[in-house]
């Protein structure tokens, strides 16, 4: 007992030294590295931690646009709007649908492309060339890909419709202003201008498999979706949770490729739901009520990423 | 024995004949497979380049090589070659010694023009040589648009590309050099501030961001005014949000700087050199593949940024993208040049891609590693 406390006392005093000697020393060295850190820090903070705190107190009014000079208090009205105001569900569920069936076929287009690309560079070798070539739509802007699906997809005069019927393989054209166009034709492209960069994540989870494993497995005689499942995808989970960390973030983000693709003004089928914040913000004057749709929305979203981050972290170490 | 012998190397034979053809089969697959996805990646791009050239009065007709050159019909009207062909009536009558006072009816059509105003048929036809075919580039290159031009809006572009990513790639070794080892609780929480970047929608921030920057530009009295200073002021706010830090960013660094030997900082220190002078001389050489890697991913990010400065720059002060998109609701019925548009504003990334694209596969490889 006695001895326990004469432990614990000589350790702290012996950290007590320790801080008092490291001090001038430890201090300065901390300044520094925070003289270091703070210059991206500050506009870091200002652009992204700031703009909540200057968003809570307008959930909370009717400001309309931006430099209202009239703002009333509303109380929790924006909040329940969703449940009770029939223009706002109006709005907001039809947008809600498209998004969650974007998110999800996106999200099989992430191993459609990135995956099966992975997949084959892995087991071929690795192909400088046909990387660049899978890459290079990610030099494309969102805006641009957009553009691209009306050149090739608009019932009239889309280059791949006139091609495909001359070709005889196809009786209809696609239409990319139609419900099921938007639908399907949005995700492939948007897959397609991804591809690339989801190959980069996958592709490096595989060549961080310890070749023996393989290799043991090869010996056991395993077949090779044997393989995939037992021997591969076990041993890439952080890149299958980074890939979906990815796409979850960025297809609720989608906006480029909407905006290409007419959601702005003609296409009432590609309003999702980020062109519908951006709508209320800049033109129809419902700024506090886009804020809060967009908080309710994004915000539980944020708590998945972070939770994804975490596993992801624990698992790679 | 003897038979065991003979039957011994038949007996290998066998697997090693069926591994062989399956590999062979395998190879030829992939081949196929990598051949088609190359032809389908490559299409649109060559369509959009056709599509450029092709007169939106045969946008339904298919073209697979650039139409031919067609002379312009002396029965097209005035009229629907200003609207759906954005002819410059001004340039037109300069070029043909109609006096800049006279009136030219909307339905009038170029044979009656020949005939009021006593031109010969050649001469207008050489006016319109090329009309068709390269209507939507002469329009978007030389035209002008909500006062900027083409030009204007690609120094622009460039201009913001290069300094943000400048600042961004100083700004994130000054960071990962302050977080390297990430040894003490105050360095983990500023690394997790970062994470949190990658789980932050653009969206999410947009519009409280945008009404924050308002109220700051809102102090200086000149950004009520069309000049200098508001245009200086919005494009520093794009550059703002470029340079602001990443969940990437600080890890690429954080890591690569890390990895570095602690004994080469203390080696510099006891040659008298400052943590500043160690970061410049000694640090940054070093740090050559991460920062390929974070330009070769944050290029094209930056160039091809179209949200920010869709709404925080005026239209005569747009980037390439915004000023596209106010191309195609200026030119909403003629799509050569909104087509033109969009091919111009590909282009100049997939050349700087293709220069470079032995780093841009490094790079994003090893980035890709770290994220």
């Amino acid at each position: 007992m006695q001895a326990a406390t004469a432990d614990t006392l000589s350790d702290e005093l012996a950290k007590g030294s320790e801080k008092k000697r490291l001090s001038r020393l430890e201090r300065r060295r901390i300044a520094e590295d925070w003289a270091f850190i703070l210059p991206q820090l500050i506009v870091f903070i200002f652009l992204t931690i700031v703009p909540f705190f200057v968003a809570i107190p307008i959930l909370f009014t009717d400001m309309a646009q931006f430099n209202d000079p009239r703002i009333n208090p509303v109380g929790l009205r924006n909040f329940t709007a969703l449940f009770t105001d029939p223009s706002v569900q109006r709005d907001y569920l039809p947008a809600l649908r498209r998004t969650i069936i974007f998110v999800v076929l996106n999200y099989t287009t992430v191993y459609i492309f990135g995956l099966s690309l992975a997949l084959l560079m892995y087991e071929v070798g690795f192909r400088g060339g046909f990387f660049t070539v899978v890459y290079l739509p990610l030099m494309v802007s969102g805006l641009a890909v957009g553009y691209m699906a009306v050149m090739l997809f608009s019932r009239e005069t889309g280059t791949a419709n006139l091609l495909l019927l001359e070709l005889g393989l196809i009786k209809e054209p696609f239409d990319l202003y139609s419900a099921e166009g938007t639908a399907f034709i949005l995700p492939l492209l948007v897959g397609w201008r991804y591809a690339g960069y989801n190959m980069a994540i996958f592709l490096s989870g595989l060549l961080a498999i310890p070749q023996e494993t393989i290799e043991a497995a090869i010996v056991d005689g395993t077949n090779y979706w044997q393989r995939l499942t037992r021997v591969y995808f076990p041993q890439m989970w952080p890149s299958f949770i980074l890939a979906t960390t990815m796409c979850l973030i960025g297809s609720f983000a989608v906006f480029d490729e909407l905006v290409a693709m007419g959601a702005l003004y003609v296409n009432p089928e590609a309003k999702l739901l980020s062109i519908l914040f951006f709508t209320y913000g800049f033109q129809v004057e419902r700024l506090a009520m886009g804020m809060t749709l967009a908080v309710m929305t994004f915000l539980p979203l944020v708590f998945v990423g972070i939770a994804l981050q975490r596993l992801q972290r624990r698992l790679q170490y | 024995m003897a038979s065991n012998a003979l039957t011994q190397p038949q007996l290998d034979k066998g697997p090693v004949f069926t591994v062989g053809r399956r590999r062979t089969l395998l190879r030829i697959f992939a081949l196929l497979v990598m051949v088609i996805y190359t032809l389908l990646t490559l299409f649109p791009f060559y369509a959009l380049f056709v599509r450029s050239f092709v007169p939106t009065k045969e946008s339904a007709d298919l073209h697979l090589w650039l139409p031919e050159v067609q002379e312009v019909s002396m029965s097209a009207e005035v009229g629907n070659l200003a609207v759906f062909y954005d002819l410059d009536l001004t340039d037109m009558k300069e070029v043909l010694g109609i006096p800049p006072t006279e009136f030219i009816m909307a339905r009038t059509s170029l044979a009656e023009v020949a005939e009021d105003y006593n031109i010969p048929e050649e001469e207008i036809k050489k006016f319109f040589a090329g009309f068709y075919r390269y209507n939507g580039w002469n329009t978007l290159l030389l035209g002008d648009l909500y006062g900027t031009t083409f030009w204007g809006a690609l120094f622009r572009s460039l201009l913001v590309t290069a300094v943000s990513l400048v600042i961004l790639i100083t700004l994130s070794i000054f960071t990962g050099y302050g977080l390297a080892g990430l040894r003490r609780r105050d360095q983990m929480a500023v690394y997790n501030i970062y994470l949190l970047q990658m789980v932050i929608p653009a969206m999410l921030i947009l519009l409280p961001q945008y009404q924050l920057l308002q109220w700051i530009f809102n102090i200086f009295p000149a950004y009520a005014d069309k000049g200098l200073t508001r245009w200086g002021l919005q494009l520093l706010a794009i550059v703002l949000i470029n340079i602001k830090g990443t969940a990437l960013s600080t890890m690429i660094f954080t890591a690569a700087i890390s990895a570095i030997p602690k004994d080469l900082e203390d080696s510099a220190m006891i040659d008298g050199a400052s943590r500043l002078q160690y970061v410049r001389y000694i640090l940054f050489p070093l740090l050559k593949v991460p920062i390929v890697s974070l330009v070769v991913i944050y290029m094209p990010l930056i160039y091809n940024q179209f949200l920010e400065p869709y709404v925080y720059l005026d239209p005569a002060n747009a980037t390439l993208l915004p000023f596209t998109q106010s191309a195609v609701g200026q030119f909403s019925t003629n799509f050569q040049v909104i087509y033109s548009a969009i091919f111009a504003s590909v282009v100049p990334m997939i050349i700087v891609y293709l220069l470079f694209r032995r780093l841009f596969v490094q790079g994003v490889m090893a980035g890709a590693i770290k994220g």
